[in-house]
């Protein structure tokens, strides 16, 4: 019988309790020294070859007979009112089949509580007006024709011109400040950190505002059929999409289809329906005719969010064994408009080391830009760049080896939540790491400095959630012929979530991994699954499959028993044994897995899974650490990493190929935000500088350097029943500040603002020379 | 994007007659659609130059008693860059490292050295839409007390946006000079004489301030190398913020003859610095008749940039262009 109970989810550093419904038997997880056929195996992804021979049908992909193409008309103000707008020559072009704007509203004006057409818009991109049109270029020519007058409005850019005194409103008749007092976590006291303390460092930094650069912008597609309509979204979330579709539209969520088969990259901006799918959706019912609208690449950069930049102050106070005695960290964020975005800046400072005295307190105002939105590890990559780079800070103090002090401070249960782990591999990931790299060695690697080219080596930890927890569900069919369809609600936006649903059924089934077919990115086959946020997906949905599949064996066993004449004999007397189930009192009694399903006609075995609660009391979180080497030229300020090893613990590993790949992704990315990638801002116009992939830079093959990814792969088998946790977020925690950490380590000067370019590192070296010069007069 | 017409010329002549105010040419396109995509340009026709054929030609050529090198203006980068003529050659390998330091693969197989010679600012004002900036016929630039880190520090104003090409400043150290058709005749330019500094009496129909002395209906046809002297040699050093597809930052390229290491001709170009690409010339006169030491190429390389004048934010060019023209030198 289901029951209803209480359990703990972390979701990207905040905990929530929820209630979670309790439908059958705990499943006990995959110990140490299970043999597995699938699970743990380098598996190529199942849609691989769809995906690099073009077969994969994307979003931007989709074409229904009729299609309509939508275009959004955007404000060139960063903060205006408009006084005037008049439409007539759009609506007259031909092949205009609607425009919209305040003074002619679609349907629905609003979605998730938020006006879309407006007096006034408050930044660059602000929907305007939208068109829809027999193509893209009709669209385009209509809004070209589209006349609006702009009172323009003043505008702040940043925290501090937004936060000033005399500064002016980013909305009117709103404050500037989204959190003033900010939020703030407190255990023990800074006066007694600071007391206890032999040694303080003080560090400012600087974070920049970091651009998603999804590949497959942001788009949806929308057909209706009578009374249903199908939503094709390039999302991250399929059931949120869903939900906000149906509640925007006033209709019944049965009649809402979502479909995400694949996404062109989420990393934290596709989190559900947006103006453009309701305009989307609008169009399509007024017209009866399928409308798409996809963003380009500028609309991308200016309006699809971004990670919001900080200013932080960091102060950290050690006895001289390295003993932390206070971890203080204040970050100011800006945000965008109407906020949005994660600010947990200060979750790495709360748990990443055991420390009696920790403050932390994060700040936001809204800036006249668009929201910023989650992205990979928000607020851990912001936050992790100034603790670690302070504890980097403090290690030279100290004449300390950075991992020892990191060690000297290892925290055996969480911090925060004083809970034990349900497994901490951290300490195995520093070893696995330090022997790959050669940490030992390093001195060696500063010492081989050629020419103006000098090198160095850092380190940087790193904590995350990525523990998962239900509500997640999942349904699996045994078909006539033996295969097996799995339907899981969640979308594969490209981490290989399709291949590892895959494994895990193939394993639990103990079918081979061909008769195996999974469902994802399509709300109609497939019962609730989470987005893909905060590294859940695999920890939330791969126990719901194995739930399912345990269902469906239970079904299929009782079967067998009834063929092999053992209707009597206990269920756990069978096991599945290589396509066959096999009766263990007599190993001769067995019959073949497609031979009971041959037998059974058009009857379908259908069962299904959900995912249990997280264990009690235990705090569920990833770990890593990231050993980098540099080469720093002194002349023309290149920063050239040349070596990255990335060491995590995740649990088990279910994919070392697909997770490998993860690996690689963030820390790409955390090599763009620690050395090339700056949204810019002009602080005269309100306008973005860089909405394009020219300016924007984000690292291209030759800056890449040999990354080697080694995991602890000890099974979390508290978290669990499959033993993982997620690895979507903790590769970009930990790079950028061990890139950091390692450019002082060659040049001895601490460059705090990034992304760290050769004008930010001629300017520190520059400024340090003087400095000296200056000590030494 | 507003709507255009295109047409294939299939002759210089006939491409010469279809040129006007707004009917422009097209070879590569790789700046040329960008530009009317961004909307920053708007031509109303396009003519397209490289159904002309003959004109992506490479070819050694007397000339008196010295030999030169034709490159055909519609050359794409790519094709420049494996010419081994010019790679294998010491004294004209720079144009090589020019081209091959250019974009991206992609882009260098469609963009042309003509194109790239006449491209436009890359300044993210200039190809802002919304920027009414002085080079496309505003009031002024918005660089100049704005978000100038890519920004020239030599030459001052009124727009100090730098010329993008690298090619450019390959060819300015190699004295190239230019064959140009144009409906009175041809005329042969030097590349020096080619750029212009931003000037507000030149200004196109779109209001668009020319880099270039290239009237609107005239073709470049043709990019002329002289073939070095003996014992010359040439290097070209670009710095970027990424280690492929960028712009440079600065860089420098060098052609130098040298007898028992005492300098006997120098042509020093640098690029990143200025609104078009900077010939050096208190660079050359350091090093003309001196041994190149050490103290030599310190001398020169501050001599780069004596009358430097940074803007707030790209003071950090000053030493990497001394830097890069160390390097140029040393090789």
């Amino acid at each position: 019988m289901p029951t209803i109970r209480k359990t703990q989810v972390e979701f990207e550093g905040r905990i929530e309790e929820r209630e979670v419904i309790v439908e059958e038997e705990h499943i006990e997880s995959w110990g140490h020294d299970v043999e597995m056929r699938w699970v743990g195996k380098p598996t190529p992804r199942v849609d691989g070859i769809a995906r690099v021979t073009g077969k994969a049908v994307y979003t931007h992909d989709i074409q229904l007979p009729g299609m309509l193409i939508g275009r959004f008309l955007r404000s060139p103000f960063p903060h205006a009112r408009i006084t005037r707008i008049d439409s007539s020559a759009a609506e007259a072009l031909p092949g205009v089949s609607l425009v919209w704007h305040k003074g002619k509203q679609p349907a629905v004006r609003s979605l998730d509580g938020r006006a879309i057409f407006v007096d006034e818009v408050n930044y660059e991109g602000a929907e305007v007006a939208f068109v829809a049109a027999r193509d893209e270029r009709v669209a385009e020519d209509a809004l070209a024709l589209i006349e609006v007058d702009y009172e323009p409005l003043p505008f702040a850019s940043d925290f501090h011109t937004a936060t000033a005194a005399d500064a002016p409103s980013v909305v009117l008749g709103e404050d500037n400040w989204i959190d003033r007092e900010g939020d703030l976590y407190e255990r023990g006291s800074v006066e007694a950190g600071l007391t206890d303390a032999d040694v303080v460092v003080e560090l400012e930094f600087t974070t920049p505002v970091a651009a998603h650069c999804c590949l497959e912008t942001h788009g949806s597609a929308v057909a209706w059929e009578g009374d249903l309509v199908t939503v094709w979204h390039s999302t991250q979330s399929i059931f949120g999409t869903r939900s906000s579709v149906a509640e925007a539209l006033e209709i019944p969520m049965d009649r809402v289809r979502v479909i995400s088969d694949y996404i062109g990259g989420g990393f934290g901006s596709k989190w559900g329906a947006e103006a453009f799918t309701l305009m989307a959706a609008l169009a399509a019912r007024e017209t009866g005719r399928p409308v798409k609208v996809v963003l380009n690449r500028e609309e991308e950069h200016l309006v699809a969010g971004y990670r919001p930049g900080t200013y932080q102050r960091v102060r950290l106070g050690a006895k001289q064994d390295g003993t932390l005695t206070l971890i203080e960290q204040e970050a100011d964020v800006t945000t965008g408009a109407f906020g949005g975005g994660g600010h947990v800046v200060g979750g790495p400072a709360k748990d990443l080391y055991l420390c009696p005295n920790v403050r932390t307190r994060v700040r936001a105002a809204r800036a006249n830009t668009d929201g910023a939105r989650a992205f990979r590890a928000p607020g851990y990559v912001e936050g992790t760049v100034a603790l670690e780079g302070a504890m980097d800070a403090l290690a030279h103090k100290l004449r300390m080896d950075p991992l020892a002090l990191r060690l000297a401070n290892y925290a055996e249960k969480s911090p925060s939540r004083g809970q034990s782990y349900s497994y901490k591999g951290l300490r195995r990931a520093y070893e696995m790491g330090a022997e790959r790299f050669g940490w030992s060695d390093r001195t060696a690697s500063a010492q081989s400095d050629e020419g103006p080219w000098r090198r160095g080596v850092g380190m940087a930890s790193q904590i995350w959630g990525g523990g998962g927890g239900p509500p997640a569900n999942a349904i699996v069919k045994l078909l006539p012929d033996g295969t097996a369809e799995v339907a899981v609600g969640v979308q594969d936006i490209g981490t290989g979530t399709k291949t590892v649903l895959t494994q895990v059924a193939a394993e639990e089934l103990g079918l081979p991994l061909s008769a195996v077919r999974c469902v994802v990115g399509d709300t109609l086959p497939a019962p609730f699954g989470p987005g893909s946020g905060g590294s859940v997906t695999l920890a939330s949905s791969t126990p719901a499959v194995r739930s399912a599949c345990r269902e469906a064996l239970r079904q299929l066993i009782e079967l067998a028993a009834i063929m092999l004449g053992l209707e009597e004999a206990p269920a756990g007397d069978f096991t599945v044994e290589e396509g066959e189930i096999v009766y263990g009192p007599d190993p001769e009694k067995r019959i073949p897995f497609n031979q009971v399903t041959a037998k059974m006609g058009n009857y379908m075995i259908v069962a299904k899974g959900a995912r249990g609660p997280n264990p009690e009391d235990r705090a569920v979180n990833t770990f890593g650490a990231h050993y980098v080497q540099v080469a720093v030229n002194v002349e023309t300020g290149q920063v050239r990493v040349e070596r990255l090893v990335a060491a995590h613990d995740i649990g088990r590993v279910v994919n070392p190929l697909t997770a490998e790949s993860q690996v690689f992704g963030g820390v790409v990315m955390a090599l763009g935000y620690g050395t090339t990638e700056e949204r810019v801002i002009d602080p005269d116009t309100g306008l973005q500088l860089t909405p394009n992939l020219e300016e924007y830079k984000v690292p291209v093959m030759v800056d890449i350097p040999e990354i080697e990814v080694v995991f602890v792969d000890v099974p979390d088998v508290e978290a669990n029943s499959v033993g993982s946790k997620g690895l979507g977020e903790p590769p970009i925690i930990p790079a950028a500040a061990a890139i950091a950490n390692a450019v002082f380590d060659a040049v001895g000067v601490r460059v705090t603002d990034l992304p760290i370019t050769p004008k930010r590192l001629l300017a520190a070296l520059r400024q340090a020379a003087t400095e000296s010069k200056e000590g030494t007069r | 994007m507003k709507p255009f017409s295109h047409g294939n010329a299939t002759s210089i002549e006939e491409a010469l007659e279809a040129l006007s105010g707004m009917s422009w040419p097209l070879a590569g396109g790789t700046d040329l659609l960008a530009l009317m995509k961004e909307e920053v340009a708007a031509p109303e026709r396009l003519v397209n130059l490289k159904t002309i054929l003959g004109l992506d030609a490479i070819a050694e050529r007397q000339s008196g008693n010295e030999n030169e090198w034709h490159i055909g203006a519609l050359t794409t980068l790519s094709a420049l860059s494996q010419t081994p003529a010019f790679a294998d050659h010491l004294g004209l390998r720079c144009l090589v490292q020019a081209a091959q330091e250019s974009a991206s693969p992609q882009l260098r197989h469609m963009a042309t050295l003509g194109g790239n010679l006449v491209q436009r600012p890359r300044c993210w004002y200039f190809r802002n839409r919304h920027v009414p900036c002085w080079r496309k016929g505003g009031r002024r630039c918005f660089a100049f007390k704005g978000e100038n880190k890519y920004h020239t520090i030599l030459g001052g104003g009124p727009c100090y946006a730098v010329h993008p090409s690298d090619p450019a400043v390959a060819l300015l150290a190699l004295n190239a000079s230019l064959l140009i058709a144009g409906a009175q005749g041809r005329r042969v330019v030097s590349l020096e004489d080619f750029y212009v500094m931003p000037r507000p009496d030149r200004q196109r129909e779109d209001g668009y301030h020319p880099v270039t002395i290239l009237e609107p209906n005239e073709i470049l046809t043709a990019i002329v190398v002289p073939e070095p002297q003996a014992n010359s040699r040439s290097v070209y050093v670009k710095r970027t913020e990424r280690g492929a597809w960028d712009f440079a930052l600065v860089s420098a390229a060098a052609s130098l003859r040298l007898e028992d290491d005492v300098v006997k001709e120098a042509r020093i170009a640098l690029g990143g610095v200025a609104a078009i690409p900077w010939r050096a010339n208190a660079v050359e006169e350091v090093l003309i008749g001196q041994p190149l030491s050490p103290e030599l190429i310190e001398h020169a390389a501050g001599a780069a940039v004596a009358e430097a004048k940074p803007l707030e934010h790209n003071a950090y060019k000053v030493d990497l262009i001394k830097g890069a023209l160390r390097q140029a030198l040393q090789i």
